[in-house]
């Protein structure tokens, strides 16, 4: 009996490795437990994520899920939000996956979360609906606070009712995910140059008679313009002053701007990287030269980063880097030009309106802009706008660009126009 | 989902709540079954004395002793005449005593009769070993009674009605969690299910107390177990509840069954013979008409109802393995556990049911270590490797590829770690509270409700209660192992660590065979997995752990004891702390 009675601990070394294993599985819990939990979530994200005013746009247990209660909402936020199936990639229900459900050891996962999104969804649906049919992409952000107040992409779809063959370009986030050939919105970069390095711009007389001779080569402008300030350069948008500009800044000082005031690079928008740009040095003295600082030649810039460039000119020079989730304490702020070059900038873009564009477009607005006609190769333009409204009430900072839309500004300049109207209505913070 | 839809505030004050409160519930409930389990300290009890020629005494604290020269014999006589291990002398219930000779050299005698086996011993007589004489002296009524009284009993300080209350509790939250969140259609059998097993529980623990049986302890353990095997049924497939239910009443059946049988060692001994027959004969009958299922054959289909003949077996196999004394040391005996012990695991081996085999291997090792005695150690060893080698032969490619996928289960997410990996993922998901009953998503997964049960629990219910549940079988073996100390025979106590171990065996290999920690065998959680045949045998093995409680008045399996007078007072025996 006494040896069956100490034998029986022999059970107990089975209960000792038990405890053993237990340690093993927490300890390996406790190191990866967050990989493990989060594996195989990539199914569908459990959540709910509203716009700016609670409006719902997209809101999942895990299993069933449903986005905006009416069309023109899901149509307008669908590269917003995205799709469950992942083919918009940077659309918020991927990229904010983790926001709308987190891990800890203690809570496990949680999913349910609600995600406010910066951007008001009713200007979305404006935006779409003066996009009327047309390709391209409106943005549109507070550039006080770096809130996205409107993102939108044409041509969109339906996630709700997704059809089969949906047209080229639908999955695609315009607005941050590609680039385009800028035109005019460019001779912003070429102008701030020009500013900075070269003593006697405001002194100078810029002479257009409809085209000029460049390397052997003839380049041609909108009209005969005659003798020009910088200023009415500008308005005119006159690609003979601006060729002038070019040759002499050169191509590396033209290269260096462009980088510097970030329209070459990706960039990142709460973890969404964003399409980089081009800007290719052509030879100096060429005819290529004048067209890269004219925004033609290769150069190539996606609505997101000229949206950048307007809202820092807008603020001083200083970029309260964009978000769509709102501003956290680690938010960034970049300088992209010195504030007094910003307010010649900006003073510039105010007087191509009060001198070229014409404020009976924009009833009620002050606004500043420059306009962009960007010619593709293929008879068509891209239309442009960009630009900011010089309102401590409503700092807003837009880009609307129009694929193959014709003239800058009766064109995106127009839609701009109806989603400011809107968003000053609205008067979002 | 309208249920859900319509009381959203409801539910979600349902979930929050519940979801904290199951954790602290089941905390509780162990810590009481443990305390209560656990609290004695077991004094040594003399019953009996042998004189020497000299004057001497040499208490018996045992109620099965084997006397001999060794130094691990219960009562050492060191005359080199007296062979190690000589004699065996053992107590029965009704307190008359039997000596056997156990193939000692020198011979046994009673008042200068010889000796074979099991010669009853009466107060006064002259025991011989060799040719050394001892008087035998039983203890007398009174110090019998008293000595029986010393003995702890169960329910005095924690009352295990309380416990049962706390289980009761427990299962309420959890009902209200279901209703919440699952199909409407399966709101009501999901709710008389769980109803249906307090009801029973109840009923169990008053025919308990209609008997004057206080401890109750490792039944509510296994009640705890078996709501949460409720609970994962209900939320994997509620259609099947009632069948759940229904299997639960065939276990306690056959738990009370088991144990009243096992209330006498003679009946038991007899009939061992036959359920070893049974046993092979089970086993040989699914080996020859069954088909593979998932691999393994080990499934039979009688009538429509499918059993797993294996599981049944493991209860058989304890009934068998255990020995008393006096049998230990018998060779015929050792020869045919042995030979039991070949058969079943080489059967398990041919039918692919590999994780079944490797706990009959271990229960083996742990019945050969309880009775192993000098000669039977080298050839229990020698089995040992014998079967270990077939069995890794027979297997080998099988187990070769669980080996290959074992601790390489994130390298092939869809294939061959699909089920570790789901596990993982889901059990860490549900962090330390859970999901919520009814809201997770492993249990649609396939044998989500038997081999990654843990994770099901883990995920939906937290790890807090993922590990109560580990460590509730934990706690009954340590409960099995504190009473071999006042064992009424080893048959009983090796029966009981033998029980024990093979729940644990199989709890461990289930659950950290789905954690990636063990290689993946796919056996049951203990009364928590689904399925009829693993659940009844959990419920039959749990009569042995309730045959080696010998605390006082605490076990059914334990007849009243003779010559007992002193009972206490109703009042007393409602105390608690």
């Amino acid at each position: 009996m006494k040896k069956v009675k100490r034998r029986a601990t022999a059970a107990l070394l089975i209960a000792a490795m038990l405890i053993i294993g237990v340690a093993v599985y927490l300890v390996r819990l406790a190191d990866d437990g967050g990989a493990w939990a989060t594996y195989f979530s990539s199914s569908v994200a459990a959540g709910t994520i509203t716009d700016r005013n609670g409006t719902v746009l997209y809101t999942s247990d895990g299993s069933e899920y449903a986005f905006a209660e009416d069309w023109a909402t899901r149509t307008a936020c669908f590269q917003l939000i995205g799709d469950v199936s992942g083919n918009v990639g940077t659309g918020a229900i991927g990229q904010f996956r983790d926001k709308l459900s987190g891990y800890n050891f203690i809570t496990g996962m949680s999913s349910g979360q609600t995600l406010r999104l910066t951007v008001d969804a009713s200007l979305n649906v404006k935006a779409y609906a003066a996009l009327a049919g047309r390709n391209g992409a409106v943005i549109v952000m507070n550039y006080k606070t770096g809130e996205i107040l409107c993102m939108v992409s044409a041509p969109s779809m339906d996630p709700a009712n997704p059809g089969n063959n949906p047209a080229d370009g639908t999955y695609l986030n315009k607005a941050v995910s590609a680039a385009f050939v800028p035109g005019s919105v460019f001779k912003l970069v070429t102008l701030t140059a020009a500013i900075e390095n070269i003593d006697d711009l405001y002194d100078r007389q810029f002479w257009c008679g409809g085209s000029a001779v460049v390397g052997g080569a003839t380049l041609n402008c909108t009209s005969a313009h005659g003798s020009q300030t910088i200023e009415q350069a500008l308005a005119n948008s006159c690609n003979c002053a601006f060729s002038e500009l070019a040759q002499a800044l050169g191509p590396e000082l033209l290269a260096q701007y462009a980088e510097k005031l970030g329209l070459t690079a990706a960039h990142e928008l709460d973890g969404i990287t964003t399409a980089a740009g081009t800007f290719e040095k052509a030879e100096a003295g060429t005819i290529d030269l004048s067209w890269s600082g004219i925004g033609q030649y290769h150069d190539m810039v996606s609505p997101y980063a000229m949206l950048r460039l307007t809202a820092a000119v807008a603020n001083g020079g200083l970029l309260m880097e964009p978000t769509l989730i709102g501003r956290g304490p680690l938010s960034g702020t970049t300088r992209l030009m010195a504030a007094e070059t910003a307010g010649k900038v900006a003073d510039m873009m105010d007087y191509n309106v009060e001198y070229a564009y014409g404020t009976w477009n924009f009833p009620g607005l002050s606004i500043c802009a420059k306009t962009g006609t960007a010619e593709v190769g293929d008879g068509t333009s891209h239309s442009w706008f960009t630009g900011f409204l010089a309102d401590e009430a409503h700092p807003y900072a837009f880009v609307v660009m129009i694929e193959h839309g014709g003239a800058g500004l009766a064109n995106a300049g127009s839609v701009a126009n109806t989603v400011l109207q809107a968003a000053v209505a609205e008067n979002n913070g | 989902m309208n249920f859900f839809e319509a009381l959203p505030e409801l539910s979600e004050y349902v979930l929050a709540g519940a979801k904290y409160i199951l954790p602290f519930l089941a905390i509780w409930l162990l810590m009481r079954c443990v305390r209560s389990m656990l609290r004695e300290k077991y004094e040594p009890e003399t019953w009996a004395y042998l004189i020497d020629e000299a004057g001497a005494k040499r208490p018996v604290h045992h109620w099965e002793c084997i006397i001999g020269r060794a130094a691990s014999a219960d009562v050492v006589v060191t005359e080199p005449s007296v062979s190690r291990v000589h004699a065996s002398l053992m107590r029965d219930d009704e307190g008359g005593w039997n000596l056997s000779d156990i193939r000692s050299k020198g011979g046994t005698r009673i008042n200068g009769r010889p000796v074979d086996t099991d010669e009853p011993v009466e107060d006064g007589d002259v025991l011989s070993f060799a040719g050394n004489d001892f008087t035998f002296r039983d203890i007398d009524e009174k110090k019998r009674a008293a000595q029986a009284m010393r003995r702890t009993a169960p329910g005095r300080f924690i009352g295990p009605g309380v416990t049962l209350l706390i289980l009761t509790l427990f299962q309420a939250f959890l009902t209200m969690e279901f209703t919440a969140t699952a199909q409407p259609g399966h709101v009501l059998p999901i709710a008389l299910a769980f109803l249906a097993l307090m009801v029973i529980q109840w009923f169990c623990y008053f025919v308990m107390r209609s008997i004057r049986r206080t401890g109750f302890e490792p039944e509510t353990l296994a009640f705890f177990l078996t709501t949460l095997g409720v609970a994962v049924v209900a939320t994997s497939t509620p259609g099947e509840m009632l069948k759940q239910i229904f299997l639960v009443m065939i276990g306690i059946t056959l738990f009370f069954f088991l144990g009243f049988w096992l209330r006498d060692l003679r009946r038991v001994k007899a009939f061992r013979w036959a359920a070893a027959v049974a046993a092979i004969g089970l086993l040989g009958l699914n080996l020859l008409v069954s088909e593979a299922v998932f691999g393994a054959k080990n499934w039979l289909t009688v009538a429509g109802v499918s059993i797993q003949p294996s599981e049944l077996v493991k209860v058989i196999y304890i009934y068998v393995g255990a020995a008393a004394l006096d049998r230990l040391f018998e060779r015929r005996n050792l020869f045919a556990f042995i030979g039991f012990s070949a058969l079943c695991v080489i059967a398990l081996a041919l039918m692919g049911d590999f994780g079944a085999a490797v706990i009959f291997f271990t229960c083996f090792l742990v019945i050969s270590f309880m009775r192993s005695g000098s000669f039977a150690t080298v050839f229990l060893a020698v089995t040992g490797a014998g079967l270990a080698g077939f069995l890794v032969l027979s297997v080998r490619p099988y187990i070769a590829q669980r080996f290959a996928t074992w601790g390489h289960v994130w390298e092939d997410v869809w294939g061959k770690g699909y089920q570790q990996t789901h596990a993982l993922s889901a059990a860490a998901a549900g962090g330390l509270f859970g999901k919520g009953a009814g809201t997770g998503w492993l249990k649609d997964i396939v044998a989500a409700n038997t081999d990654m049960v843990f994770a099901v629990l883990c995920e939906e219910l937290g790890l807090i209660i993922g590990l109560c549940a580990i460590l509730a079988v934990i706690s009954l073996a340590l409960f099995a192992v504190r009473n071999a100390a006042q064992g009424r025979s080893t048959y009983y106590v090796i029966a009981a660590c033998a029980a024990v171990s093979m729940l644990m065996v199989q709890m461990g290999l289930n659950v950290f065979g789905s954690l990636d920690i063990l290689p993946f065998t796919g056996v049951t959680f203990p009364f928590v997995s689904k399925g009829g045949t693993s659940l009844i045998s959990c419920w039959m093995m749990l009569a042995f752990v309730k045959a080696g409680d010998t605390r006082r008045d605490a076990s059914f399996v334990v007849k009243p004891q003779a010559g007992r007078r002193v009972r206490p007072a109703d009042g007393e025996e409602e105390a608690e702390e």
